[in-house]
């Protein structure tokens, strides 16, 4: 049973480097049990990341305006919609998702999503926001009941 | 009459792409903008930081191509030292730019620019996306892209060090020789890619150029605009991705100019206008004359029809046919019809793929020197790609220690943003009729500039992501008639967002 973690943001945008900073956090405590990677790429390009997985987490920071920064949200990857894309710039994961179902590759049939509110995403080398940062542990330790309590 | 346009916060914060229409008297539309509501702040960023940070710093701009960032980066890096890189970092060098810019056009062609010529300009909205595409191609043709860009991707990661972000790149040279296990690796990949490449050609030919509806829509003059076009040529004048001199060349196809990296301010200018963080560039030495087309206006293109249109040819055999075919049908060259930017991709396509396999099989892709050590003091450097979408500048200027006291960028949706906005604003004055206007409208502009790709992210320099679109009709007295929106939920999710659906509201 092949497990990937894999952590998104980009970690000169402030918050946006969430996800990274939790990798570095998992890759020793997860060694063995799961495949952590990090990635500031996006859309469909993170399609071929997930090939040949069983089970996926996917960590990301996500600016819903309804939570607290810091606050922790799980979804389930099948449940967000997709949407007509105008380019690779704007293709997301619904989208790759679908794709990868459609495709019929071997693609984990179940992949969660640990995304946390965050305020701010835009300030380049902006530093990261207080509660966001505080957070981190917790990302951390749900990810790894995750793995271990699949 | 004055006209009053705000870019509202808000938009901005939530990163639509935003059209504002304005009306006439009768009813018409007076002027369209397609407005990029994202700020600038790399270059900002960047002063005070050590120069040789800056292939890892930029290739962070956008996800979608860090290796056209980091590459332009570190050619800047060989000029700011004065130091040419040893051969065989340019061989290691070349022949992963070729790789990404491969599996970057394999990428667009199938899953982005395929819905509107794979699954046809008149299908079905619902159908009109990737897994339309799929349907039409076949799930075989769907894994064989995946797969294909599978091994592309880890021949890159081979090559430059790390999947996350490119780390190779070093004034004088790179970072990691490649050993002989290795070149059998890459010779094996760059022969799929030819042979995957061919295919697509193939693919090409019997969906789209079969189909006469296809072709006509290709040479309607909605989609057509008489512009100068840019891009680099090698020594003969011949398509070259990684480097050479900026070649111009007029509407008419005569050589406009041709120069140095180091040249380019006495050649390119940045026009401004109040309604955009966008700036829009334009050829200096002919001037800014509003978005008009040539002769008197100085609006150029880049990306893949400009590159074909400013080259003599094609460096390798294979695309050099496809080359010919494609201005035996659409030429003489230039070619200014927007939408053959698509089949000039796919000619790219196999050119990347038969330049990897020439670079893999080379002996010096294995030379243990990899390295040409700087020792010149730093000031001023300037390196220039061709990015997948276009021309890519960057710019530095440090101090005597190497710490950047200026930085320019100048991204392929810049050099495009002109020509852009007279594609949208074209596409608006033809389909927008007595204010009325629905999510059709949406979906024609869309094809107008999906052609380009614009990363306006990459444009902007700010963060790159989904981008929803808001389109707004004024009247003459700026009173808002009408509002079409294809909203977007999560602004930050780089998975992007749960809840996003279309919705016409008015």
């Amino acid at each position: 049973m092949k497990t990937l973690v894999l952590g998104l943001g980009n970690d000169l945008l402030a918050d946006d480097a969430i996800g990274l900073l939790a990798v570095d956090e998992l890759e020793n405590r997860l060694a063995g049990r799961a495949d952590v990677v990090g990635t500031s790429r996006h859309g469909l390009a993170l399609l071929e990341f997930f090939v040949g997985y069983h089970r996926a987490i996917v960590m990301d920071s996500v600016r819903t305006l309804r939570h607290a920064p810091g606050t922790i949200i799980e979804l389930e990857g099948g449940a967000l919609r997709p949407v007509r894309i105008a380019s690779p710039h704007f293709a997301g994961w619904p989208e790759m998702l679908h794709l990868a179902h459609e495709l019929g590759i071997t693609f984990p049939p179940r992949v969660r999503i640990f995304a946390m509110e965050v305020a701010d995403t835009s300030t380049i080398g902006g530093s990261m926001t207080p509660a966001v940062r505080r957070a981190l542990p917790e990302l951390c330790a749900r990810v790894c009941q995750a793995v271990d309590q699949w | 009459m004055t006209r009053h346009i705000v870019i509202d916060p808000i938009t901005r914060l939530e990163g639509h792409g935003k059209i504002d229409v304005i009306l006439n008297d009768q009813g018409e539309v007076d002027h369209a903008y397609f407005q990029v509501p994202e700020l600038r702040g790399f270059e900002k960023f960047a002063q005070g930081r050590p120069a040789e940070d800056m292939p890892q710093i930029t290739s962070r701009i956008c996800g979608v191509c860090p290796m056209a960032h980091h590459m332009a980066a570190t050619k800047a890096l060989d000029d700011l030292y004065q130091i040419e890189p040893a051969p065989a970092a340019r061989v290691i060098r070349e022949l992963a730019y070729n790789t990404f810019m491969f599996e970057d056009h394999a990428l667009h062609f199938y899953f982005l620019g395929g819905p509107d010529f794979i699954v046809g300009p008149t299908a079905p909205k619902d159908q009109r996306n990737v897994l339309g595409v799929v349907a039409k191609v076949g799930v075989e043709v769907g894994k064989k892209v995946i797969a294909m860009r599978r091994a592309a991707r880890d021949l890159i990661s081979l090559l430059a060090g790390k999947v996350i972000h490119p780390v190779f790149g070093l004034p004088g040279g790179v970072s990691r020789q490649v050993r002989a296990e290795e070149q059998e690796r890459a010779v094996q990949v760059a022969r799929q890619a030819v042979e995957f490449a061919e295919f697509t050609l193939g693919a090409f030919h019997d969906i789209v150029l079969k189909n006469r509806q296809y072709v006509a829509l290709i040479t309607s003059p909605a989609y057509t605009h008489q512009t100068y076009y840019m891009g680099l040529v090698d020594e003969k004048n011949r398509v070259n991705f990684y480097d050479g001199a900026v070649r111009v060349v007029t509407p008419q196809g005569k050589e406009y100019a041709r120069f140095q990296a180091r040249d380019y301010l006495k050649h390119i200018a940045e026009h401004v206008e109040p309604w955009s963080f966008m700036k829009f560039c334009y050829l200096k030495n002919v001037g800014w004359k509003g978005f008009e087309e040539a002769p008197a206006s100085g609006v150029y293109a880049v990306a893949p029809l400009a590159r074909l249109n400013v080259s003599d040819g094609m460096p390798t055999p294979k695309a050099q046919a496809a080359y010919e075919e494609f201005f035996g049908t659409l030429g003489p060259r230039p070619v200014h019809h927007t939408l053959a930017t698509h089949w000039a991709r796919v000619i790219e396509l196999l050119c990347a793929a038969e330049m990897m396999l020439q670079l893999a099989q080379s002996p010096l892709l294995v030379d243990p020197n990899i390295r040409n050590i700087p020792t010149a003091k730093p000031a001023e450097g300037i390196g220039i790609v061709e990015a997948p979408r276009g021309t890519l500048i960057h710019h530095y200027a440090t101090d005597e220690k190497g710490v950047i006291t200026m930085a320019n960028l100048i991204v392929a949706t810049q050099n495009n943003a002109a020509r852009i906005a007279m594609s949208v604003d074209r596409a608006a004055k033809a389909l927008i009729k007595g204010g009325q206007a629905d999510d059709g409208v949406l979906n024609m502009i869309e094809m107008a500039f999906r052609a380009y790709d614009p990363c306006n992210g990459c444009a902007t320099h700010s963060l790159p992501g989904h981008m929803p679109l808001l389109l707004r009709i004024y009247d003459p007295r700026h009173r808002l008639v009408n509002e079409i929106r294809r909203a977007g939920g999560f602004t930050d999710f780089q998975g992007r967002g749960a809840e996003r659906a279309g919705a016409t509201e008015k």
